[in-house]
């Protein structure tokens, strides 16, 4: 078993952008979703929203890409949300006690909503 | 929740055997590795180094972070002499402790130091546990085997493009010194100046069109380029005489092919029979050549077309008694001494390949070349039409 195929789709919502992984984030291609973090960041945009909707599975890759986004995020002032987590991914955060570090969000509306009332 | 780790540490670890058994190229494959290590222990920053050939130095293999670390600067004796394979807290080395480097692992195979695993503190700023220490001790087991690997794999991949050098230079003065063979006959017999190359060129191209593999196509080249070299040993009033020959010349001149063989008996050649082929090229489908006066079923096929190629050779070019022949005639003469001099099978190939030269057909002709440039080659397409569909046994009642 390695992976799907993975891409990554993002969209722009006022000064958020919302990015969309698909597939498994366990291997090298899950640089594609820091690379699109990090367009996004390099443009200016602070507030990104990962929404895992579409994301199965993520192992010790996945979470060593996740920590470097939020590592550059973090670096730049911004905020990183993590949306639509199943409760198996959910489950590895907490256990690996990263859950103070990302705020997660059961959707992707809760994360818009928090972003722009900390943005006002 | 320890349940949860532990959980989690062995999935790791199946993360580190699925990238290590992986097809990727192996930058991408110690990119992954160290994913899986940093992501394991959430470390910020990560690298794994190789020890460099000299065994004086290490280099990045793979790194993510440390940008400002110089591996220069680093205490490698220090490193070496920790235990292998076990991780440790830096302590003592300013170099790796500015650059942010928290936990080094020196990595081993037997008594072989590879390189290392460098990381720096968690994400989380927890400090790594001994539980981590078990853990990485595994993972840096695993991965140093797969640079030994990789190292093991370089060094021969190496030696094999030493031995491909060796072999091609070999090769190289191999022919260069079946030239020098060709071009002392050369000096001997100003007539035949080139006949030796041409005779392997021309043979070259009828062994090809038989389907001839190109290790036995080699073979026949060399066989082309040697099978005159007993005229060495023919005296010059012989062979340079423009009368012809009587009784007793002509047998002194038909020596030469046991001659060659005999000298080149000595080469243990790469290839099969050079030295048969060359000793049976003036043999005969119809026993009446030498010097075995072998018959058809005893002849090999590289025999055959080594007659028929230096024949031919001969028949087009100029000699102390007569002069050449033109390509019409020489066909004539090939197709007049079908299956008593020359064989039908090599006689097709041989007129398939000129015709496919005059139309174009071959990226670089091997026939043509050293015809006479003023012959009329409009008469030859139809004359080799008659004698391929006659020879392929389309045409027996034309």
């Amino acid at each position: 078993m390695n992976s799907t195929p993975f891409n990554v789709g993002s969209r722009v919502v006022e000064d958020v952008a919302v990015i969309y992984p698909q597939g498994y984030l366990n291997n090298l291609a899950g640089e594609g979703l820091v690379a699109e973090c990090g367009r996004y960041t390099q443009s200016g945009i602070r507030k990104i929203v990962v929404n895992f909707r579409e994301t199965d599975l993520i192992n010790s890759i996945g979470i060593s890409l996740l920590l470097h986004i939020m590592e550059e995020l973090q670096t730049a002032g911004g905020t990183l949300c993590f949306t639509d987590m199943s409760k198996v991914q959910l489950g590895i955060f907490e256990m690996l006690g990263l859950t103070k570090y990302f705020r997660f969000f059961p959707d992707e509306n809760g994360a818009l909503q928090f972003l722009n009332a900390a943005g006002e | 929740m320890e349940l949860k780790k532990a959980l989690f540490n062995i999935s790791a670890l199946a993360d580190l055997g699925e990238e290590i058994t992986s097809e990727k190229n192996f930058q991408d494959k110690l990119q992954s590795l160290l994913y899986v290590v940093m992501g394991t222990f959430l470390a910020s920053k990560g690298a794994i180094t190789c020890q460099e050939k000299s065994g004086e130095k290490i280099a990045f293999a793979s790194r993510k972070g440390f940008e400002k670390l110089s591996l220069d600067d680093i205490d490698l004796g220090f490193v070496r002499a920790a235990g292998k394979n076990e991780p440790y807290r830096i302590a003592n080395d300013p170099a790796l402790m500015t650059a942010g480097v928290e936990i080094i692992t020196p990595l081993w195979v037997r008594n072989e130091f590879i390189g290392t695993i460098m990381l720096s503190r968690k994400f989380t700023s927890e400090p790594y546990t001994p539980e981590d220490f078990e853990i990485l001790r595994v993972i840096a087991h695993q991965i140093a085997i797969t640079l030994n690997n990789r190292a093991l794999f370089m060094n021969l991949t190496e030696q094999l493009n030493d031995n491909r050098k060796l072999y091609e230079e070999m090769r190289r003065i191999y022919h260069d010194t079946l030239q020098a063979f060709a071009a002392a006959i050369d000096a001997k017999d100003v007539y035949t100046r080139h006949h030796s190359q041409r005779v392997a060129k021309y043979s070259v191209a009828i062994a090809r069109e038989l389907g001839w593999n190109e290790h036995d196509v080699e073979g026949i080249y060399v066989a082309g380029f040697l099978h005159d070299v007993g005229k060495l040993v023919i005296s010059n009033e012989i062979l340079n005489k423009k009368t012809p020959f009587t009784k007793e010349e002509m047998e002194e001149m038909k020596k030469h092919s046991l001659l060659s063989y005999k000298i080149i008996s000595h080469i243990k050649f790469p290839w099969k029979d050079v030295e048969k082929t060359v000793k049976h090229h003036h043999e005969r489908p119809d026993g009446t050549g030498y010097p075995d006066a072998l018959s058809q079923g005893d002849l090999s096929e590289g025999a055959k077309i080594l007659a028929l190629a230096d024949s031919f050779d001969a028949m087009t070019s100029k000699r102390a008694y007569r002069d050449k022949m033109d390509l019409k005639g020489a066909l004539a003469e090939l197709s007049r001494c079908l299956n008593r001099q020359f064989d039908d099978k090599i006689m097709l190939a041989f007129c398939r390949v000129l015709d496919k030269e005059i139309r174009g057909e071959l990226p670089k002709p091997n026939i043509l070349p050293h015809l006479d440039k003023d012959s009329d080659l409009s008469v030859i397409p139809a004359l080799l039409e008659g004698i391929i569909s006659e020879l392929s046994g389309d045409g027996r009642d034309v």
